[in-house]
């Protein structure tokens, strides 16, 4: 006859204690894997806004972002931008430059684009349009989700990059371009992409697409 | 869900190197925000550690005590309102470095200007004797260097008599006092003497403080409308 052995108490801690470490593991490998779990994606055909024109949705990684586009402080930035978005020239272009909880920085159209990226030249890139002058001299309150136009050392140098800010910025006013403002979802540009060590991110994240909410 | 996000992410020490704004745009280390909401938009900026820059970090400055920087700061910013925002922006000056022991190459100096950086460092303990023309000085080298063709120095040493040179540059001459003279002979002080650049700074800053002279030589007066005359270029409305 076989005698049955009771577990003792502490066999039952350490039973309890593994089933607790695995599916701790388990739940801990598939939150780390997926970056996006806890962003809320926003779906812009059921937010009502008070200028639709002005609506850009930034699909990335983690969803939608949408950003209004303020004409009325930079026209002639913004009407690059727009130019831009709706020739999908922004579409699979890199966050070539993203430095963490600071900004984001996308939009080199000549050496970030997915499957012809040149880590080499990455952010030097142009849109083939020219340059344009900066738009410096309307006040503007570079707070946290506010998109602006990058440009190189020189004011005037604007072209198709632009930068999100993921925090206030005040020093950006008068020193970069606004061109609008993130409205819903900026969480889901904390989860691009970043190198600990540099600002220019190797194997970075991608726009999905970029596209006016009205054509 | 904000619970379970919690422990996982406090299971990993991020180490992502901290984005420092003020390096990015001009390229001084240490640096902290003392004032940027100004009526003509330059941005007061204090070492809060000392720090070296240059490309032989051959630049050096220290920090000040804060009650120091908050007297100095007073003074300066009073100094510096002279300027429209439309003029500081023609001659690309909008960050105002404060700190003290400013020195390059182990020379004490006043202010180094970096209009290429938009920049201006201060130091706010040099000559308390002469600190406010000393500010409008280092200002007249930030608009000298954008405007390197209006202010021709082959031009302006011709102003002077036929036997007076220049040193070939300001540390190389003991030349470097600072009183204004009584007797003017041309130059404002020993330091206009130094070099041409020196020179116009010197009859800028006199200029700026209001000084005026009851002897004005022909010379000083040839200089001043030089000064004038060549900054109206830049601002049709600067008044100075």
């Amino acid at each position: 006859m076989i005698k049955k052995i009771k577990a003792s108490k502490s066999e039952k801690i350490i039973l309890v204690f593994l089933l607790f470490l695995a599916i701790f593991s388990f739940g801990s490998f598939y939150l780390i894997k997926n970056k996006c779990l806890f962003i809320k994606d926003y779906d812009p055909s059921k937010l009502i806004f008070e200028n639709p024109k002005n609506i850009a949705i930034l699909s990335v990684p983690c969803g939608n972002v949408i950003i209004e586009l303020y004409p009325q402080i930079s026209p002639n930035a913004v009407k690059r931008f727009k130019k831009l978005v709706k020739s999908k020239a922004y579409d699979n272009s890199a966050f070539h430059r993203v430095i963490k909880d600071t900004l984001v920085q996308a939009g080199d159209l000549e050496f970030g684009k997915k499957g012809n990226l040149n880590y080499a030249k990455i952010g030097t890139g142009k849109s083939g349009l020219g340059t344009i002058n900066s738009e410096i001299d309307t006040p503007f309150d570079f707070k946290a989700g506010s998109v602006g136009l990058a440009r190189s050392k020189n004011y005037n140098t604007e072209d198709s990059q632009f930068f999100i800010i993921l925090r206030d910025e005040p020093l950006y006013e008068t020193e970069y371009t606004p061109i609008g403002r993130v409205v819903y979802n900026i969480e889901a540009l904390k989860k691009i992409k970043y190198l600990n060590k540099s600002q220019y991110v190797l194997r970075p994240d991608f726009i999905n697409s970029l596209r006016m909410l009205v054509n | 869900m904000n619970f379970i996000r919690l422990i996982v992410l406090s299971l990993f020490i991020f180490t992502a190197s901290h984005a420092d704004t003020i390096y990015n745009l001009i390229k001084i280390p240490n640096l902290e925000i003392y004032e940027i909401q100004t009526v003509n938009k330059l941005r007061y900026l204090y070492a809060k550690k000392p720090f070296t820059v240059g490309l032989e970090k051959n630049i050096k400055c220290y920090n000040s005590e804060k009650k120091i920087l908050d007297e100095k700061y007073k003074i300066i910013k009073k100094n510096l309102d002279k300027y429209e925002r439309s003029f500081l922006k023609k001659i690309n000056l909008k960050y105002i470095v404060l700190c003290e022991d400013l020195s390059i190459s182990n020379i004490n100096t006043a202010g180094i200007p970096d209009n290429e950086m938009k920049t201006l460092i201060l130091d706010i303990k040099f000559n308390e004797k002469y600190f406010e023309r000393v500010i409008h000085h280092e200002v007249f080298h930030i608009i000298n260097d954008s405007f390197k063709d209006i202010f021709n120095q082959t031009t302006w040493s011709k102003f002077n008599l036929n036997n007076f040179e220049y040193a070939e540059c300001s540390t190389c001459t003991d030349k470097l006092g600072l009183d204004t003279y009584g007797n003017t002979k041309g130059f404002f002080s020993e330091y206009s003497q130094s070099t041409a650049s020196e020179d116009m700074a010197e009859v800028f800053s006199h200029l700026m403080i209001g000084i005026s002279l009851k002897n004005q030589d022909s010379v000083l007066e040839n200089k001043i409308n030089f000064i004038r005359k060549n900054l109206l270029k830049i601002d049709p409305n600067f008044i100075l």
